[in-house]
């Protein structure tokens, strides 16, 4: 019946030990990771390749070698700033979500549900219809917005203590409100600028460049150390509250900490690129499936939304070619009917309660 | 009787604002196998959830050694006080040696997941728990007492001098009831490990426990040895229920067998 000696470690695990440290790998996790960098690097080729005109394989490697190019315009100075907002704001909305997936112990949570993309785009238009249109203010404009409401949420679903459930209801109540705040605006404002704000609030990529990407970059540089801190607390938030704590988690402390990163992410990449649908909900899904981890893999999550994010934007800019369309409708083409399936299995499975 | 590790003074519970236990003085004695009795929401679970740091007390004090239990960081309680709620829910897809190895979370550093201590002491939860050969299997496919005895594993690879149960044998069988608590009771014996356990079947409660707590309406109505507590006086008292109490043919203990209602006339 016993078996001593036998598996001295959890199965799927290799421990990397480097001198008085050690550390639990998941293969599997790990392999995916490998694979999706992999996936995520042809797919970057093939998007700098592609466009108003085709550019061999072989020089887009030359110009992202630095080496000289007759294609670096194009390809350097056109497409490559475009493509590393996708790739940045692509992997912040896969960390917001694993985040908030996380937290909410729901997999049809996204920051849209927390209040962030809704506060984001209600900010956004307002400031458009007040003549704001710059391209420099409206990302920070969209931030605060989301941050603003994400904090609204926080302070109307507090009562002593954080409760994923009431956390989630207010999220969307909230959500709801300012949704048709944004709307009140875009009917009401002057009609050029409502064509330009549907579009934001579509999500689109168009125009975007390295003024979007390099505070992006420099965010995410900057909560590597917040980002290695979640790795390990978003492990022990798969548990019940109960044996979390137990296990010695202080599941408010956690809650807030998961939850504050994943509004910071969300607003920027909102800010952005717009709020692109679903990428936050559907990458931490689609990873955990490739992994098979106990929980949301966090590598995983952020490569599959770089991943979905210049997919979805390659088809964008290809498909109806010359008419470009917004990243954003490619996006929600394929999220929405996936969200749909969600439910239908959710409910088979636990009676609709999560 | 002072100098117990784990006490509880003037202790006042509630849930919103219902009392469920209202100016409660208790002692576990260390080094035995206590057992809280009592009728449904007579508040002996969320007397252990207090015990175990789960619910903050209204008012009163939860005190293990010496120190208030709220004011200790959890990291720290949960190095000492090992604790299975009453319906945990595993990570969906975990493994059962995952599961097991997540039990060593309160001794880790970030940078040191994986040490001989922790490989020394999930091999020995599982050998003990007999889970050795479930290792691969995910949580969510065990049978109710395999995922009990997992569930168990976890909490003994943990490692902690008091071990906290809240009805650790509900949905089991009775073979498995058997399993689980005779496992307890051998941690008790040969590690003198501090047993609390919330038990509802009182012939087990009265086999199993060395100390033996009665509770009723948030009140403790009697506690001591099996042999001195269970009586038919008491039964009738917490539980309304008129019954014969017999010795145990097996082991002695206390046994009650419920009385008739026609004999009442």
């Amino acid at each position: 019946m016993t078996t001593p000696g036998t598996s001295v470690r959890p199965t799927g695990f290799s421990v990397l030990r480097a001198g008085r440290g050690s550390f639990l790998l998941h293969r599997r996790a790990t392999l995916v990771a490998t694979a999706l960098g992999a996936v995520l690097a042809v797919t970057v080729i093939a998007y700098l390749c592609v466009g108003e005109s085709f550019v061999s394989p072989a020089q887009v490697v030359r110009v992202l070698a630095g080496q000289p190019s007759p294609d670096e315009f194009v390809v350097g100075t056109l497409r490559m700033p475009r493509l590393a907002v996708g790739l940045l704001a692509g992997a912040a909305f896969g960390l917001a979500g694993a985040f908030v997936q996380t937290v909410a112990r729901n997999p049809l949570a996204s920051p849209d549900v927390i209040g962030v993309t809704h506060g984001a785009g209600a900010a956004t238009v307002a400031m458009m219809t007040f003549g704001v249109t710059a391209h420099t203010t409206l990302p920070y404009v969209a931030i605060l917005g989301g941050m603003a409401a994400a904090t609204l949420v926080y302070v109307f679903a507090w009562r002593r203590g954080l409760l994923a459930g009431r956390f989630v209801l207010i999220g969307i109540g909230i959500s709801v409100a300012l949704g048709s705040l944004t709307h009140l605006f875009v009917t009401k404002g002057d009609y050029l600028v409502a064509q330009q704000a549907r579009v934001w609030l579509t999500g689109s990529l168009n125009g975007r460049g390295y003024d979007q990407a390099v505070p992006l970059a420099l965010l995410m540089l900057v909560l590597i150390p917040a980002l290695l801190w979640a790795a390990r607390a978003q492990r022990t938030m798969s548990f019940d509250d109960d044996t979390a704590t137990a296990l010695g988690v202080r599941l408010g402390r956690v809650r807030l900490g998961l939850i504050a990163l994943g509004v910071v992410l969300a607003s920027v990449a909102t800010g952005a690129a717009g709020p692109v649908d679903f990428v936050a909900l559907l990458a931490p899904q689609i990873a955990r499936r490739l992994t098979r981890t106990a929980q949301i893999p966090l590598v995983g999550s952020a490569l599959t939304g770089a991943l979905i994010m210049a997919l979805a934007d390659l088809l964008a800019r290809k498909l109806f070619s010359p008419i470009e369309l917004p990243v954003g409708v490619l996006t929600a083409a394929v999220g929405a009917p996936y969200l749909m399936w969600l439910i239908v299995r959710t409910r088979s499975r636990s009676g609709g309660a999560a | 009787m002072t100098g117990n590790r784990l006490r509880a003074e003037g202790l006042v519970l509630t849930y919103d604002n219902r009392t469920v236990v209202d100016g409660l003085d208790l002692e576990i004695p260390d080094g035995r196998v206590t057992v809280i009795i009592g009728p449904n929401a007579c508040g002996k679970s969320t007397l252990l959830r207090a015990l175990g740091r789960l619910l903050k007390p209204r008012r009163g004090t939860v005190l293990l050694d010496g120190a208030e239990l709220s004011r200790i960081p959890t990291k720290q309680v949960a190095q000492k006080i090992g604790l299975l709620p009453q319906t945990p829910v595993p990570p969906e897809g975990i493994t059962v040696s995952e599961l097991v190895t997540r039990g060593r979370q309160p001794h880790h550093k970030w940078w040191q997941q994986w040490t001989e201590a922790d490989e020394k002491a999930v091999s020995e939860a599982m050998e003990r728990t007999a889970t050795g050969d479930l290792a691969d299997r995910p949580v969510d496919e065990l049978s109710g007492g395999q995922r009990q005895r997992a569930w168990i594993a976890m909490a003994l690879a943990q490692d902690t001098d008091l071990l906290l149960l809240d009805e650790p044998t509900t949905y089991l069988d009775i073979a498995h009831q058997v399993e689980v608590l005779d496992l307890v009771r051998q941690l008790n014996r040969e590690r003198g490990r501090t047993v609390v356990a919330v038990l509802h079947d009182l012939n087990q409660a009265a086999r199993y426990a060395d100390h033996l707590i009665a509770m009723k309406t948030g009140r403790i109505v009697a506690q001591g040895p099996p042999s001195d507590v269970i009586t038919a006086d008491l039964v009738h008292e917490v539980f309304g229920l008129t019954s014969v109490v017999v010795p145990d043919p097996v082991t002695g203990s206390p046994l009650v067998v419920p009385g008739a209602p026609w004999q009442h006339g």
